[in-house]
């Protein structure tokens, strides 16, 4: 007798195949980031939760998985923020408005919305980490009646290296929104703050109990940020971070994204702080 | 149960018997030493007495590498792949083989059940053989006896001058019909003893993995690793793939295919912009290791290795995964015993 019972040929799926869709829209962002927004076919809504990613491949290069950065109060397409870093975005970044990508998913869990209604909502997103935060940051911004203060802190290597510039000034000039912003390194013309991204929490001005924090970046950051919203006083069961790793099937399978226990595909990208403090692997 | 008696004149008799209903693939002799699964052409050709093949019949169901969609690059369109169950015969199987299927079965159902996977799965029957334990095998320690009977339509006991033979479910009785077999009545033999032992049960190794994250261990078999990935290429429990892309020499389109890929390599948690996950040899250890006797293990109470030695047996580094687990055990009673 097979111990461990297999599920029946009816129950199973095509796991890989992807739907083609159209690449719509394409806005230079930096140097090396695109926004890219994608129609799937009929208009179809991907139906996705702020936090959650697609896999998106073109025939004959590969496939790579992908954080949506727009939320899904943004009907009918979607965005994609893509910083150009390997030949499949090397070649996206090459492809025309009109030409089709295939896409998986959504896959992941997004973030637990539920946690997050009437709370407070306190964004830490370093330089690329912005993509998947914006879905979160929109989202929160078009239900305004679902959630509290919203406290944004970004953080760029340079002010070239600016995500989303326009919104940035949008959510700067919003009274609603404490937005706060700092460079590595500044060009003569900028006149904000300079500085790693840490240097900005500690003078928010939070109420640590309603206040709960998603934080996304590169790997270097989690430790330092963490640091200083403890410092801060933040509860750790108010801290949420989105983690990135590689990833070739986005369902449980490929083995790739696993930290520990954990398939980031499955019971991530978005964690619960303390349900990951024990892992070592994953910071 | 009805047990038959095989004389061992008789095995190509039951194989062309078998094949002569569907598909029959059986050990064949590669090498002095080698050993492989393969397609039965002459009955004459399987072999029944061997210690391990490189691959396990995995190789049928979750294959090597295996095309998941052809694409047109011109169109932009593509076509999945049209997998087909095995329905067919595995003949010979040792029971530690079959435990990993039932481990994969496990894994590619759970969550997101894999049609490529449980299509192949479709219509196979198993046949089981006993063997004497060698230098490598330690299934008895994972719970898998070389005689157990479990999950097999017919199994195949190895007496010194034939086989005791029982089929085991109603597909087993029907593929026997026909054959003349007569009656064993005398009972099975005892069963060789392993050279090889993990020194405890799942159910201790459990509270022992849990203590053994900054093991010296992992450091010190790094010396010795290579990171060369034969471990997992020939564990029956590793399942893990990668995805790529072929284009055709005229340029017009390609498949997309998934390959094995093992936890060993260190392009395994490589992503985009130069970042490695698991960059130290010493980590990857750890993770192969933790992958067989922790981290499933915790979910199912199951060991997820199946004591067939296989990495042991191949490893390029003469690494014993039974000589680690042995060590975080003692390492582990070491501390449990150290007086206040």
């Amino acid at each position: 007798m097979n111990q461990f019972q297999m599920a029946s040929p009816t129950e199973a799926r095509d796991l890989y195949s992807p739907v083609m869709a159209v690449i719509s829209k394409v806005e230079k962002m930096t140097e090396l980031e695109n926004l890219y927004t994608v129609v799937l076919p009929d208009g179809a809504e991907l139906g996705h939760k702020p936090g959650q990613f697609i896999e998106l491949s073109i025939f004959g290069v590969g496939e790579a998985p992908f954080s949506i950065s727009s939320s899904p109060t943004h009907r009918g397409e979607f965005e994609l923020g893509i910083r150009r870093v390997g030949m499949l975005t090397e070649v996206l970044n090459r492809m025309e408005v009109g030409q089709k990508v295939g896409i998986r998913g959504p896959f992941g869990n997004g973030i637990d919305i539920e946690q997050f209604k009437g709370r407070d909502v306190l964004i830490v997103a370093g330089g690329i980490g912005l993509v998947p935060m914006r879905s979160i940051i929109n989202y929160v911004i078009d239900n305004p009646d679902d959630f509290g203060k919203l406290h944004i802190v970004y953080g760029s290597r340079t002010d070239e290296d600016l995500l989303f510039t326009e919104e940035l000034a949008r959510w700067e000039a919003d009274p609603k929104i404490d937005y706060h912003v700092t460079v590595d390194r500044g060009s003569l013309d900028w006149k904000g703050k300079t500085g790693v991204i840490t240097t900005l929490i500690p003078g928010l001005e939070l109420d640590l109990e309603k206040t709960v924090c998603c934080v996304c970046g590169p790997p270097i950051m989690y430790r330092f940020a963490l640091l200083a919203l403890k410092s801060k006083g933040l509860p750790e069961r108010n801290i949420f971070m989105s983690l990135e790793r590689r990833m070739k099937c986005g369902v449980g399978k490929c083995g790739h994204c696993q930290i520990n226990s954990t398939y980031v595909c499955q019971d991530g990208p978005v964690y619960h702080y303390p349900d990951i403090k024990s892992l070592q692997e994953a910071l | 149960m009805v047990q038959f008696f095989l004389e061992s004149e008789r095995v190509t008799e039951l194989v062309t018997h078998l094949k002569g209903q569907k598909p029959v693939f059986a050990p064949h002799r590669k090498g002095r030493k080698s050993f492989a699964f393969e397609r039965v052409e002459d009955a004459a050709d399987v072999v029944l007495d061997y210690p391990r093949v490189m691959h396990s019949i995995r190789k049928f169901f979750l294959p090597p590498r295996e095309t998941l969609m052809t694409f047109d690059l011109a169109e932009n369109d593509f076509s999945t792949a049209d997998v087909q169950p095995s329905d067919a015969i595995f003949f010979g199987v040792h029971s530690y083989d079959l435990g990993a299927v039932h481990r994969l079965d496990y894994n590619l159902g759970k969550g997101h059940p894999e049609k490529n996977y449980i299509t192949r799965r479709q219509g196979a029957v198993f046949v089981g053989v006993s063997f004497e334990p060698d230098a490598y095998h330690f299934c008895g320690s994972v719970g898998i006896d070389p005689m157990d009977t479990s999950g097999f339509d017919i199994f195949l006991t190895k007496l010194l001058d034939g086989y005791i033979v029982e089929a085991l479910t109603e597909v087993g009785e029907q593929l026997l019909n026909g054959l003349d077999l007569p009656a064993h009545e005398a009972g099975k033999p005892a069963r060789g003893n392993f050279q090889q032992h993990i020194y405890l049960p799942q159910a201790k190794l459990n509270e022992v993995m849990a203590k053994s994250y900054d093991n010296p261990v992992w450091a010190e078999t790094a010396e010795k690793c290579v990171g060369c990935g034969t471990c997992n290429l020939v564990c029956p429990t590793c399942y893990c793939f990668n995805v790529e892309d072929t284009v055709n020499i005229q340029a017009t389109g390609g498949t997309r295919d998934r390959h094995w890929d093992g936890c060993m390599l260190r392009e395994f948690t490589g992503v985009a912009g130069g970042e490695v996950f698991r960059e130290h040899l010493a980590d990857r250890q750890r993770h192969r290791v933790f992958r067989k006797f922790k981290y499933i293990s915790d979910e199912t109470g199951q060991p997820w290795c199946v004591g067939c030695g296989r990495c042991t047996a191949y490893c390029t580094a003469g690494i014993s995964i039974v000589n680690i687990v042995n060590r975080l055990v003692g390492d582990y009673e070491k501390v449990a015993v150290t007086p206040i």
